[in-house]
């Protein structure tokens, strides 16, 4: 499953469905709200060509490596400290092409997927500066 | 024409999150941006540079698809497209 939600998710639930007979190795990437001093952050996405791209990211991992199934949940809208932000899981029949599939797609949603996140503290409110242009 | 523009993040807040405009048949993405600057001082501050030039961080979207930076000024908008204007993502 591909998504772009307000709502939290339970990664166990992505876990055990990821599951078959042929997988034999489950990798996840869960991201979440650090502490560095805010009181929130913000999540707004674009969100038609959020879910268009990574969709896309998920066919470029499949076509990249031997992986059996693709799941990326991402969340938007006001989160907290320790909330859920997005939640990459991984089937392959082998470790290796998990581990890689999951960090592709982590960094290749860093490049290119329209989501920004602006944080809040006491001192006032910024946006998170993207890595790339 | 109407063409629909999309703003995120920081251009939301600036320009709107959805603007409809009525551009002259022919117009390209300068001539969006400058309609949209021309609104506020703020707005043509984030969208051009001191010497007018394009600010390199904006990135844009034509019916949702990405514009590579060489081809900004060669398109030509038609009827009903959708451009979105927003900054670097900073999602994951």
């Amino acid at each position: 499953m591909i998504t772009i939600t307000h709502e939290d998710f339970d990664p166990g639930i992505y876990i055990d469905a990821a599951r078959d007979r042929q997988v034999g190795g489950i990798v996840t990437f869960t991201g979440i709200v650090r502490d560095d001093g805010i009181t929130a952050i913000e999540l707004e996405a674009y969100r038609e060509a959020a879910l268009q791209e990574l969709e896309a990211i998920g066919d470029e991992a499949r076509s990249r490596y031997a992986i059996q199934s693709v799941d990326i949940i991402h969340r938007i809208g006001t989160l907290s400290v320790g909330d859920h932000i997005v939640l990459i899981v991984v089937g392959a029949s082998h470790r290796g092409d998990a581990f890689r599939a999951c960090e592709y797609i982590i960094d290749r949603i860093k490049e290119t997927v329209p989501i920004w996140k602006k944080e809040h503290s006491e001192e006032g409110s910024r946006w998170v500066p993207g890595e790339h242009s | 024409m109407k063409i629909t523009v999309r703003a995120f993040a920081r251009f939301r807040e600036v320009v709107g999150d959805v603007t409809a405009l009525d551009l002259p048949e022919g117009s390209g993405l300068p001539a969006l941006l400058a309609d949209l600057a021309s609104r506020s001082d703020e707005s043509r501050d984030l969208m051009f540079d001191e010497q007018g030039t394009i600010r390199e961080h904006i990135i844009f979207m034509v019916n949702r698809k990405r514009v590579a930076r060489s081809t900004l000024d060669t398109i030509i908008l038609a009827e009903g497209d959708e451009v979105a204007i927003y900054p670097p993502v900073a999602g994951g």
